[in-house]
């Protein structure tokens, strides 16, 4: 038994403009450098496998914790979606592992002085699982259905694409993605490929897109039978030289936890995400290896501020709150001691989150008697009782929730703990009907979606917080999403983040981490940082 | 018979119908709806997108016109679309269906294989040491969640034996051994329960019908001893048998589900579970009126089958 663990963030060390450059021109030679890089994700797994020569062939078997329900290219494409469909489809760009822009689909790209419009140059040749050639057709129609996914998608998500006007096929190869304004999101958008896979024109009237693909990707869906597994072959055509490396794979639907661990020692399956106590019930385990990595999604503490007055409407309660949480004790209780302390934008995620460094000692540093002080300036020596919302399962929120509720009896707040079913949850969250929420945030496709809900422009912001003003953070973000050039970029949105760690309309608690257990001929793969199976499709390869 | 059948199929009209109605409004009470679960991936969903995407499911209008559209596109045979994944509901059913059903089968026929004799046996050999662990096993048996006795079984498999069901669902017309391979842990699992219950019904009955005049006269009259409890005694004991195995077949239907989960059977309640989850409410609506229409088809059954074991019993 061996694990390989990721290495502790050193994310906020910054990319310079020169970094940023040499990357886009090394992705895309004679191509003006991409707007949008999330840059170097630090914090995404690191693993010492043993290199030996690339071995081709073999069948592999994944379990997945939820079912994909269905696997359509386009719309609200949920984490279990995605997971379906990732390994048939890619988009005009891609991330590596490190969160890297990289070229994909498009072999370079243009983007126009005025920065309102980018032209694509299509790498010739590549084949979808049909057979057909891709040409600038293809993109225009898969822009089109990301604009307007029709069913079983949704358009729901809408606000999740970049402010993509129109597109105009130049040539066979060559197309012109045409942006409303400026926005710097488009190639994170892109690149994360979650809603903005690459489909044949017409797809939508050859097949039945809940159930089948045509993509471009390295595998081949055979079959998705819902509720039971998704099946895979190689993509002989696959336009990257020497890859896929696998026959073929299996996704299976395997909800339960410890299905997916029998199956594991039983050598049912080759892989599969689990709990930190899944994982040490499989430490020491022959033939398995448990890999270990920080993912996207952080938890976070979430305050209404609107309506009626509460004493969180005032800066120094929140503030009092921030100081009173001692996060390393919730990554100990609760997580075993893994994890990062995380502030709104999680660690890891390229050059863009305040550092570990920043964090604990100077913004998420626990100060009972600061904390204190506050409330007492605050008028709230007596403290107030208040109710905190969080999701029924996975359990590990309820226990966050229990460890801040003990926490903050110190300065006399009495928090309510109230568990709700997931669908619940999310439902009085986004409509804002909570006082005090426990919730977590997942991967975004740029920066710019861990902050674009502190602007007055965002619908979601007058839901939660129509009382809370911050000029400094409004502008920054503003401009942030406008500004290609990502280092002139960088300090706004880093400035945003140290004027809301100090106003704290949310707090940022903990990035946890993600487990994922692999038999030991599986090799190549790594917990993403995008919390999604990416490895499977890209570096996974079989040694027996 | 005929009329009472026919008197029975008018009564399930209006249980359907009201099932139907308390179905409806139950999944619409639950927090949020599929729209809520989608923009959940997007917190900065714009208000009229979501008002955009209601009315391309089909979720807007009053609960009575929205319940109106339902119930009358079920009369035409149209469960409706699934809002999740677009497909028809009765497709969706009708691939879950054959999953469900085979797995309730082989449980029941499980407990009642196992169930009857070892009731019988328990009965015949009253306080022996053979009763003692049958009935403590009985106890052990009603006692056991079914999903706790699943999640042991796979783990002693595949600690023990290294060695778990199949994953990959396959019908039994395609590869018998391979099929029931992938279903013995879970029938066994969800019989147990159903085979206490039978084997402590057949004891205490077979002990009543063996104290009776009809019993002993048969043993009078020189029948042997194995004659007697099968023919005389283990068809009346039976009776109180057919209503429990009746019932279970409607409970297990649905509640076989978290078993469904637990080895990824793509069966009904796995179906159902992750159709809540998901608010996809005709898949809900559609999967619930089977489970029902299943019900209660299945107790007029066990009061057909009693006439046939007991001519006594009228079904007037």
């Amino acid at each position: 038994m061996s694990e390989h663990e990721a290495t502790e963030s050193s994310a906020g060390g910054g990319t310079t403009r020169r970094d940023v450059v040499v990357k886009a021109g090394a992705v895309a030679a004679g191509a003006v450098a991409a707007g949008s890089l999330a840059g170097k994700a630090s914090a995404a797994s690191r693993y010492s496998f043993a290199t030996p020569k690339i071995r081709y062939g073999g069948r592999l078997t994944w379990a997945l914790e939820q079912d994909p329900v269905h696997v359509a290219p386009y719309g609200a494409i949920l984490t279990s979606n995605h997971w379906g469909k990732q390994a048939a489809y890619d988009s005009l760009v891609e991330w590596d592992k490190d969160l890297n822009l990289k070229p994909a689909l498009a072999a370079s790209w243009k983007i126009a002085a005025d920065q309102k419009s980018i032209t694509f140059n299509l790498r010739k040749g590549v084949k979808f699982h049909n057979g057909k050639e891709l040409n600038a057709d293809d993109v225009k129609y898969s822009v089109e259905k990301m604009l307007a996914p029709p069913l079983p998608g949704s358009i729901t998500t809408v606000s999740q694409v970049p402010g993509f006007e129109s597109v105009d096929v130049i040539s066979k190869y060559v197309v012109r993605l045409n942006l409303k304004t400026r926005d710097a999101r488009v190639f994170g958008f892109l690149a994360w490929s979650r809603y903005s896979p690459i489909v044949p024109a017409g797809l939508y009237d050859q097949i039945n897109v809940a159930r089948n693909a045509i993509g471009t990707g390295p595998y081949r869906m055979l079959e998705f039978v819902p509720n039971d597994r998704v099946e895979y072959v190689a993509n002989k055509g696959f336009w990257k030289k020497g890859q896929p490396y696998m026959d073929g794979m299996t996704l299976k639907t395997l909800p339960d936890e410890q299905a997916r661990i029998a199956a594991l020692r039983a050598g049912a399956i080759d892989g599969a995400t689990v709990s930190s106590d899944g994982a040490n019930s499989l430490r020491g385990v022959s033939g398995l290896t448990v890999l270990k990595g920080g993912t996207a999604a952080f938890r976070e503490l979430q305050f209404t501020i609107k309506g009626d007055p509460k004493p969180w409407h005032d800066v120094r309660v929140r503030q009092a709150v921030n100081l009173a949480i001692n996060r390393q004790t919730i990554l100990n209780a609760v997580y075993g001691g893994n994890g990062n302390f995380s502030g709104i934008v999680p660690p890891g995620y390229g050059p863009w989150p305040l550092t570990q460094a920043e964090l604990k000692a100077k913004y998420q540093k626990y100060n009972l008697p600061k904390a204190k002080s506050l409330m007492a300036a605050a008028g709230q020596s007596k403290g107030f009782s208040v109710k905190l919302s969080t999701f029924s399962t996975p359990l590990d929120f309820q226990q966050v929730a229990s460890v801040i509720k003990s926490q903050l009896k110190a300065i006399n707040i009495d928090v309510e703990i109230v568990a709700q079913e997931p669908g619940t949850f999310a439902a009085n969250n986004g409509t804002g009907n909570f006082e005090w929420d426990l919730t977590a945030r997942g991967m975004r496709g740029d920066v710019d979606g861990y902050l674009s809900e502190y602007n007055p422009s965002n619908a979601i912001y007058l839901r939660w917080y129509p009382l809370w003003k911050n000029q400094k953070v409004w502008r920054a973000v503003g401009n942030g999403k406008i500004t290609l050039d990502p280092a002139k970029r960088l300090p706004l949105y880093k400035n945003a983040q140290i004027e809301l760690q100090n106003d704290l309309p949310q707090i940022g608690l903990v990035q946890v981490n993600k487990y994922q257990v692999v038999r030991n001929r599986v090799k190549g793969m790594y917990v993403a940082f995008d919390d999604f199976n990416t490895g499977l499709r890209n570096t996974v390869w079989l040694s027996s | 018979m005929g009329g009472y059948v026919l008197k029975r199929m008018i009564y399930m009209v209006p249980t359907l119908v009201g099932i139907s109605i308390l179905i409806f409004m139950m999944v619409r009470l639950l927090p949020g709806d599929i729209v809520t679960v989608l923009a959940g991936a997007d917190i900065g969903s714009d208000p009229e997108l979501i008002e955009k995407a209601r009315e391309q499911l089909g979720l807007t209008g009053s609960y009575p016109e929205q319940y109106w559209r339902w119930i009358s596109g079920v009369l035409q045979g149209d469960l409706g679309d699934s809002l999740r994944n677009s497909e028809p509901v009765s497709t969706v059913l009708l691939n879950a269906l054959p999953i469900t059903a085979e797995l309730v089968f082989l449980g029941l026929l499980i407990a009642t294989v196992v169930g009857v004799p070892l009731g019988v046996l328990s009965a015949v050999k009253r306080d022996s040491k053979h009763d003692f662990v049958a009935r403590v096993g009985g106890l052990i048996g009603v006692s056991i969640p079914s999903f706790f006795l699943a999640t042991l079984l796979l783990l002693f498999t595949s600690r023990v034996f290294g060695w778990v069901p199949p994953l990959n669902y396959v019908p039994i017309y395609e590869d018998p051994i391979e099929n029931l391979s992938q279903f013995i842990l879970p029938a066994i699992s969800i019989s147990v329960f159903t085979l206490a219950m039978v084997m402590r019904m057949v004891r205490a009955t077979m002990l009543e019908v063996l104290g009776q005049d009809y019993v002993r006269t048969a043993r009078a009259k020189g029948v042997r001893r194995k004659v007697v409890i099968s023919r005389h005694a283990l068809r009346n004991a039976l009776i109180p048998v057919v209503t429990v195995v009746g019932f279970e077949i409607g409970i297990l239907m649905g509640g076989s589900a978290i078993v469904e989960i637990i080895f990824g059977l793509p069966g009904l309640g796995n179906t159902l579970i992750n159709a809540i989850f998901n608010r996809d409410y005709p898949v809900v609506q559609g999967a619930t009126m089977l489970l029902a229409f299943i019900f209660i088809f299945a107790n007029l059954l066990v009061d057909l089958l009693y006439g046939v074991l007991d001519p006594r019993i009228s079904q007037e």
